[in-house]
C-alpha cells in the first residue's frame, strides 16, 4: 500500500518541487526545462485552465447571443426603414405628381380650349393670333403657342402656314414656321398627333430657339369642315420649358438624403443630378453601358407606367441603393427616387457602430469579470491542488489553506481537511495493525518452529536397526499446521508411530496437536495396545474440550522381531499396505471416532503380520485433497498408481516421489492442507529385505 | 492543364525563332525612318477636305480616327473634317466643290451622278445594307405579307429599296413620311417604320423595347442589298491627282481597321465629336454603331480586301433606282467605281 | 456458501450448496448454531450438494451434535456420495450419528 510514509531514502524519487539540488538534477537529466507539471501549471495559467475555458465559453455563447439579436434588429431596422421611406417616397411624390399634373392639366386644358376655338368657322388670322397672345400672357409656365395647319387648310393656297409665337428677352415674338427647311409635318409634334387623331404631350427637346432651353410640347389637333366635310384642320402646339419641372423634381428629394430623376416615354432622362445625362442617356443606355439587365427590367416597367420600389443592384445609379418610381400619368413619364443605403441605413450604421462598440466593451468587462471570478475560484483550487500533490507524496502535515467561503470551493478545501484528517488516522491505524500483524507472524514463525521441533526430523533416525525404515515429511499449508506425525521405540523391538491432522489450522491446532503428541508419546507403552492408548489420549483430550477441537489419528506398533502391527485409527484415512511386489491398498482396519471429540469412545485394535519389505504409507488428507487449478482431487486413486510406482525405491524416495507428484499436480492451485507423509518398511527381523535388496 | 494553353501561356521567346527579332528590329527601324521622313516631308502636304453625310457619330470612326491618328497626315495628305449634317446636304458640297471627299450612300450616289455631277466611288465601305424595316411583334406583322394595307413610315430620301421590297412581295403599304425620329412607331402612329440597323434600330431597343418584341424585315436578306456607305470624289479631282485620292482611301481604311480593333479608344474620338456637335446620343449607342459598322464593312467574302464594290450590288442599286424612274440610266460600272488601292 | 433450509415435520432439513472447508466453516457453523439457538432441535444435514468436507466442516457439525446433546436433540446426515461420504465415514461419523439416504427418510426416522 503506497500510502504507508515512506523512508527519506525511497521518497527522494519523488522528489517535492522546490529543493534546489532536485531541480540541478532535474535539468541535468530533462532535455526540456519545462517538464510536465510544469507546462500543465503554464497552460492552466494561459489557456487551457479553467480561466479559458470559462471565458471561451461564456464569451462564445454571449457573442452567439448578441450577433443574433443584432443581425435582428439590424434586419428588422431595415425593414421598417425600407418601410417608413417606401411610405415616405410614395406620400413625397404623389404630392409632387399632383402638383406637375396640376400644371400640365392646366396646359393641355388651355391648349384644348384653343382647339375648340380654332375649330369654330372663319376665324380670321388676326383673331387667332391675339388668342394666341392672350393665352401666353395668362399662362406664364408656357414658353410658345403654335397653330400649324394641314397642307392648304387655312387659306386654300399655302402648303404650309403655322404662325409662332413665343417668349422671347424683349417681350413675345412672332414668327412663321414652315418651309422647305422645316417641314412641320414629318415633326413628331404635328406628326404624331396627327397620325393617332388625339393630343399628346412629344419627347422633351432641345428648343431650336435661343436659350437652348429644354421643352415639351403638348399638341392638340383641331378639326374644321371643309367642303362639307368635317377633317383635320391641323395641330395647336404649346411648348413648356421644362425648367420649372426640373426644378420641382430636383428639389423633390435634400441633396443628402440621394436624388431623384424624370425620365421621358423612351426612358431619356429629363433632369438627372449629373446634367450630362439629360437628353443624352436613358435608363437603357446606362443598363447597357453597365450590362445591367435588371436596370432595363426596371426602365421597362418605368415606361410602362409602373410604380414600385426596387433596390438597385448595378453601379449605373450608384451601388447599394434603392429606388422608388411612379408616373407621370398625364405626360406618360416616370419620376424615379434613389436612396442610397449609406443615407437610408446611415443612422442603423451609426447605430450599429455603437451597439457594436458597446457589445465591444462589454465583452472586455464580461472577460475582466471572468478572469476575476475564475480567478478567485481558481486560486484557491490551485492551493489546494499543490497541497494535494502534497499530501500525495505523504505530507500529512501540510496546512491547507483556510477557505471560510460556503461555496463548493470551500466545501472541497474542509473535504480535503477531513481526508487529510481520515488519511491521517488511518495511516496511523495501519501502521499499528501492521505492526500487530507482524508480531503475529513473528509469533506464528516462532510457534512453527517449536512445533516442527516436536517432529522427529532425523533421517534415518535409528540408522543402527535393520528391521526397518522409515522416513516422513509435513508440508505445512500455513505457518503452523495441525498435522502430526511421530515414531518412537518403545523398547528394543517395538517402534510406535503415528500420523494425525487436528481440525482447523494455526495456532489453536499446532496448541492441540503438541498436546496430542505429548499425550501420546508420554502414554504409550509397549503393553498398552494402540486403542488402549487412543481411549486413554481421547479421555485426556475431552476433558476440557470447549473448542470442540478433535484430532484423526493413526497409530501403530510394529513388533520388529516378528513385524507384527497392530493399530488403530481414529477418524483418519486408513494407510496404503504395499506389500513387497504387489500394487498398494488402503489397510483394511476398524474406524474409531475422531479423537478429542466426545468423551467414552471406543477403539480396536487390527493386528496384521508385516512380511519384509513391505511398506506402510500413512498419509493425512492434505494428500488426497489436494485440488488443482480445476479444483479436482488429487485422490486416493493416484496416490496409489504413484506409490505402487516408487514404493521399492525406499521410504526417503517414496515419500518425496508422492510429495512431487501432488506438487506438480496441484500446480500454482494454493495449498489448503497441510501434507503429512510417513513410510515405514519392515526388513524383517534381520534387515533381511534390506540385505536382498543388496 | 490542356497543352494548347500552355502553348498560349508559354514565353514569347521560345514561340519565336531568333530570326523573328530580326524582323522586328527591322520594322521598328523602317517605321522611325517613316516617321522621320514624313516630319521631313511635313511641307509637303497636300490639303483636302472631308465631308461626312451624316452629324459625327460611329458611322463615321473610321475617318475621325484616321484623322485623330495622324493617318492622313502620315500618308501626305493636311485633312480638314468638315461638320456633317441635315443642313449640309453632302451630294451638293461635293458639287459646290465644299469638300474634296465625301461620304454618301450609293443609291444617293447613282441619284446625284444622274443628276450631272460627275463623282466617282473610289471605296465603298459597307458591303451590306444596314436598311431594315421593324415592326412591333405585338401588331401581328410576322411575315412580309403582313405589312398588306398598314401605315409605314419611310424616309422620303431612302424610299427606293423599301419600295423595291413592296413591290417584290406584292404588298400595298399606306406611306407615312419618317421624320427624324421613331417616337411615331413607338407611340404607335404607324405599324412599321423605316430604320438603320446600327441607329434607329438600337434607338428603339433603346427606349425600352426588346428584341423579341420586335419582327425585323432586313432588306438585303430579301435580295435586296443597298450598301450604303461609300467614299466619293469628283472626277475631276480624280484626275488631277490620283495619288492625292488614293492616299485618302488607304488612310480612311487603315482608321476603320485601326477602330475596330481598338473600339473603346475609337468610341473615345467619337464621343469627342459627338460633343462638340452637341449631338443627343449616348456612348453605349455609339458602341452599338461601331460594332454593326464592323459587320456592314467587313467583306463577306474575308480574301476580299475593304472598300470594293461588288459590281453586282451597284447593279441591283442602279438598276432599282432607273426602275423607279428615279434616274435616266444605269451608269457604267467602271465609270462610276475606281477603288484606288486595289490598283497599286 | 449458500445454505437452504426448510422444515418437515418439525426436522429442520440444512442443505449446504458446495464446499465446507476452512474458509466456509465458520458461516455454516453460525447457521447451525443460529438454528439451534432459536430452539431447533432436530437437524438433517442434507449434504446431496456438498463437494468437500473438510476437518472443520465436521469440527462445526460435532460442535452442533454437542449443542443438541444437553437438548436431546437429534442430527442426521443424508444424501452423502462421493468424497463426502468417504470422509465422514473415515471420521468415524458413521458410528455415531444416523446417515440416510435421502432428506425425507431422515425426517421420518429422525
Amino acid at each position: 500500500m503506497s500510502l504507508a510514509p515512506r523512508s527519506p531514502e525511497s521518497g527522494s524519487e519523488r522528489t517535492p518541487r522546490g529543493s534546489p539540488q532536485d531541480k540541478r538534477a532535474n535539468d541535468v537529466q530533462d532535455p526540456f526545462p519545462g517538464d510536465r507539471r510544469f507546462s500543465g501549471e503554464l497552460q492552466s495559467r494561459l489557456g487551457g485552465g479553467l480561466a479559458f475555458k470559462l471565458a471561451l465559453f461564456i464569451l462564445t455563447s454571449t457573442a452567439v447571443i448578441y450577433l443574433v439579436a443584432f443581425l435582428y434588429s439590424y434586419v428588422t431596422l431595415r425593414k421598417e426603414i425600407l418601410a417608413d421611406v417606401k411610405k415616405d417616397a410614395l406620400g413625397v411624390t404623389m404630392v409632387t405628381l399632383g402638383k406637375i399634373d396640376n400644371v400640365l392639366g392646366g396646359i393641355e386644358k388651355v391648349a384644348a380650349f384653343l382647339a375648340r376655338d380654332l375649330s369654330g368657322e372663319g376665324r380670321t388670322a388676326a383673331v387667332m393670333i391675339r388668342q394666341m397672345e392672350g393665352l401666353l400672357q395668362a399662362n406664364p409656365e408656357i414658353f410658345g403657342v403654335a397653330v400649324a395647319f394641314e397642307p392648304r387648310a387655312f387659306d386654300g393656297r399655302s402648303r404650309y402656314y403655322a404662325p409662332y409665337i413665343h417668349r422671347g428677352p424683349e417681350g413675345l415674338k412672332r414668327i412663321l414656321i414652315g418651309g422647305a427647311e422645316y417641314d412641320y409635318f414629318t415633326k413628331d409634334w404635328y406628326q404624331i398627333p396627327r397620325e393617332l387623331d388625339r393630343s399628346l404631350w412629344s419627347e422633351p427637346y432641345v428648343h431650336e430657339g435661343e436659350g437652348g432651353d429644354l421643352v415639351a410640347t403638348f399638341s392638340v389637333p383641331f378639326y374644321r369642315t371643309a367642303a362639307g366635310e368635317r377633317g383635320l384642320a391641323g395641330i395647336v402646339r404649346v411648348d413648356v420649358s421644362l425648367d420649372w419641372l426640373q426644378d420641382i423634381v430636383s428639389r423633390l428629394m435634400p441633396q443628402r438624403q440621394g436624388y431623384s430623376f424624370l425620365i421621358s416615354r423612351n426612358g431619356v432622362f429629363v433632369t438627372h443630378p449629373r446634367k450630362e445625362f439629360i437628353m443624352r442617356e436613358s435608363v437603357f443606355s446606362l443598363a447597357d453601358a453597365t450590362q445591367d439587365e435588371e436596370l432595363r427590367r426596371i426602365g421597362r416597367h418605368m415606361v410602362w407606367a409602373g410604380k414600385d420600389f426596387v433596390p438597385l443592384t448595378g453601379s449605373a445609379f450608384g451601388r447599394d441603393s434603392w429606388m422608388f418610381y411612379a408616373p407621370l400619368p398625364s405626360i406618360g413619364w416616370s419620376i424615379g427616387l434613389v436612396f442610397p443605403e449609406a443615407e437610408l441605413f446611415g443612422n442603423i450604421f451609426e447605430l450599429n457602430r455603437v451597439i457594436l462598440m458597446i457589445g465591444g466593451v462589454g465583452f472586455l468587462v464580461l472577460l475582466i469579470v471572468i478572469v476575476v471570478i475564475s480567478g478567485t475560484i481558481t486560486r484557491p483550487l490551485r492551493t489546494l491542488t499543490e497541497k494535494a500533490a502534497e499530501i500525495a507524496r505523504g505530507n500529512l502535515d501540510v496546512a491547507l489553506p483556510e477557505i471560510r467561503s460556503r461555496d463548493e470551493v470551500g466545501e472541497l478545501s474542509r473535504s480535503f481537511e477531513n481526508m487529510k484528517g481520515a488519511l491521517k488516522e488511518y495511516i496511523s491505524n495501519l501502521a499499528e495493525t501492521t505492526a500487530a500483524k507482524e508480531r503475529i507472524e513473528s509469533e506464528l514463525k516462532i510457534a512453527r518452529a517449536i512445533q516442527m521441533s516436536f517432529l522427529p526430523k532425523k533421517f534415518p533416525p535409528f540408522p543402527e536397526r535393520r528391521e526397518m525404515d522409515i522416513y516422513a515429511t509435513l508440508i505445512p499449508a500455513r505457518e503452523v499446521g495441525g498435522d502430526l506425525y511421530d515414531f518412537f521405540l518403545l523398547d528394543g523391538d517395538h517402534l510406535f508411530f503415528s500420523i494425525g491432522d487436528v481440525s482447523g489450522k494455526g495456532v489453536p491446532a499446532a496448541l492441540f496437536m503438541a498436546v496430542t503428541k505429548t499425550l501420546m508419546k508420554g502414554m504409550a507403552d509397549r503393553d498398552l495396545a494402540p486403542s488402549a492408548l487412543l481411549e486413554a489420549v481421547n479421555g485426556e483430550l475431552c476433558r476440557e474440550n470447549e473448542t470442540s477441537m478433535f484430532v484423526t489419528i493413526f497409530c501403530g506398533v510394529l513388533d520388529l522381531k516378528s513385524g507384527r502391527l497392530s493399530c488403530t485409527a481414529a477418524g483418519h484415512p486408513a494407510p496404503l499396505l504395499i506389500r513387497a511386489g504387489k500394487d498398494p491398498e488402503p489397510l483394511v482396519i476398524g474406524q474409531g471416532f475422531l479423537l478429542g471429540a466426545l468423551e467414552g469412545v471406543t477403539y480396536r485394535t487390527t493386528e496384521i503380520v508385516l512380511a519384509p519389505g513391505d511398506n506402510l504409507l500413512l498419509y493425512t488428507d492434505g494428500v488426497t485433497e489436494a485440488q488443482n487449478g480445476n479444483r479436482e482431487f488429487y485422490g486416493e486413486a493416484r496416490l496409489r498408481r504413484v506409490a505402487a510406482v516408487h514404493a521399492a525405491g525406499g521410504t526417503a524416495s517414496l515419500v518425496d516421489a508422492v510429495v512431487a507428484d501432488v506438487r506438480s499436480f496441484a500446480g500454482d492451485a494454493p495449498q489448503y492442507d497441510d501434507i503429512t507423509l510417513l513410510s515405514v518398511v519392515y526388513q524383517g527381523a534381520d534387515g533381511d529385505s534390506r540385505r536382498r535388496d543388496r | 492543364m490542356h497543352p494548347s494553353v500552355k502553348r498560349l501561356r508559354s514565353d514569347p521567346a521560345h514561340r519565336f525563332p531568333l530570326p523573328f527579332y530580326w524582323v522586328l528590329f527591322v520594322a521598328v527601324a523602317v517605321s522611325l525612318l517613316l516617321v522621320a521622313t514624313s516630319g521631313f516631308c511635313a511641307q509637303a502636304l497636300k490639303t483636302a477636305t472631308f465631308l461626312p453625310q451624316w452629324r459625327p457619330q460611329a458611322q463615321f470612326a473610321g475617318f475621325y480616327t484616321a484623322y485623330e491618328k495622324g493617318l492622313y497626315r502620315k500618308y501626305g495628305i493636311d485633312v480638314t473634317v468638315l461638320r456633317g449634317g441635315p443642313d449640309r446636304p453632302a451630294g451638293a458640297a461635293l458639287a459646290a466643290r465644299q469638300a474634296d471627299f465625301v461620304t454618301l450612300f450609293l443609291s444617293e450616289a447613282v441619284q446625284v451622278r444622274d443628276k450631272g455631277v460627275r463623282l466617282i466611288n473610289i471605296g465603298q465601305l459597307m458591303q451590306r445594307s444596314g436598311f431594315l424595316l421593324v415592326a412591333k411583334a405585338g401588331s401581328g406583322i410576322a411575315a412580309p405579307r403582313d405589312l398588306q394595307g398598314r401605315k409605314v413610315s419611310l424616309w422620303t430620301s431612302f424610299q427606293v429599296q423599301p419600295l423595291a421590297f413592296f413591290r417584290k412581295y406584292g404588298i400595298a403599304v399606306k406611306p407615312v413620311v419618317q421624320g427624324e425620329t421613331v417616337n411615331l412607331f413607338l407611340r404607335g402612329g404607324v405599324d412599321a417604320a423605316s430604320a438603320m440597323w446600327y441607329n434607329e434600330y438600337y434607338t428603339i431597343l433603346n427606349s425600352g423595347l426588346n428584341e423579341e418584341d420586335l419582327t425585323t424585315f432586313f432588306l438585303d436578306r430579301h435580295g435586296l442589298n443597298f450598301p450604303e456607305d461609300g467614299i466619293y470624289v469628283l472626277e475631276e479631282t480624280f484626275r488631277r491627282d490620283r495619288a492625292l485620292c488614293d492616299a485618302f482611301v488607304r488612310a480612311s481604311l487603315e482608321g476603320w481597321q485601326y477602330a475596330f480593333d481598338r473600339p473603346e479608344e475609337a468610341l473615345d474620338i467619337v464621343m469627342a465629336y459627338v460633343r462638340k456637335a452637341n449631338v443627343a446620343t449616348n456612348r453605349p449607342h455609339q458602341r452599338w454603331m461601331l460594332a454593326r459598322m464592323r459587320d456592314l464593312i467587313g467583306p463577306k467574302d474575308p480574301s476580299v480586301p475593304m472598300g470594293v464594290l461588288p459590281r453586282q450590288d451597284f447593279l441591283t442599286v442602279a438598276e432599282e433606282l432607273h426602275r423607279a424612274g428615279l434616274t435616266g440610266g444605269v451608269p457604267s460600272y467602271g465609270e462610276f467605281y475606281v477603288f484606288g488601292p486595289a490598283k497599286p | 456458501m449458500d445454505v437452504k433450509m426448510r422444515k418437515e415435520n418439525g426436522v429442520t432439513v440444512v442443505s449446504p450448496v458446495g464446499r465446507i472447508d476452512t474458509v466456509t466453516a465458520p458461516e455454516f457453523e453460525k447457521v447451525l448454531t443460529g438454528l439451534i439457538g432459536e430452539g431447533e432441535t432436530r437437524l438433517v444435514l442434507d449434504l446431496q450438494a456438498v463437494d468437500y468436507i473438510s476437518s472443520a466442516g465436521l469440527r462445526c457439525i460435532l460442535a452442533a451434535a454437542k449443542m443438541l446433546k444437553p437438548k436431546n436433540g437429534a442430527l442426521a446426515f443424508a444424501a452423502l456420495q462421493g468424497p463426502v461420504k468417504e470422509v465422514i465415514s473415515i471420521s468415524g461419523f458413521a458410528s455415531l450419528f444416523k446417515i440416510f439416504d435421502t432428506p425425507e427418510e431422515a425426517c421420518r426416522q429422525v
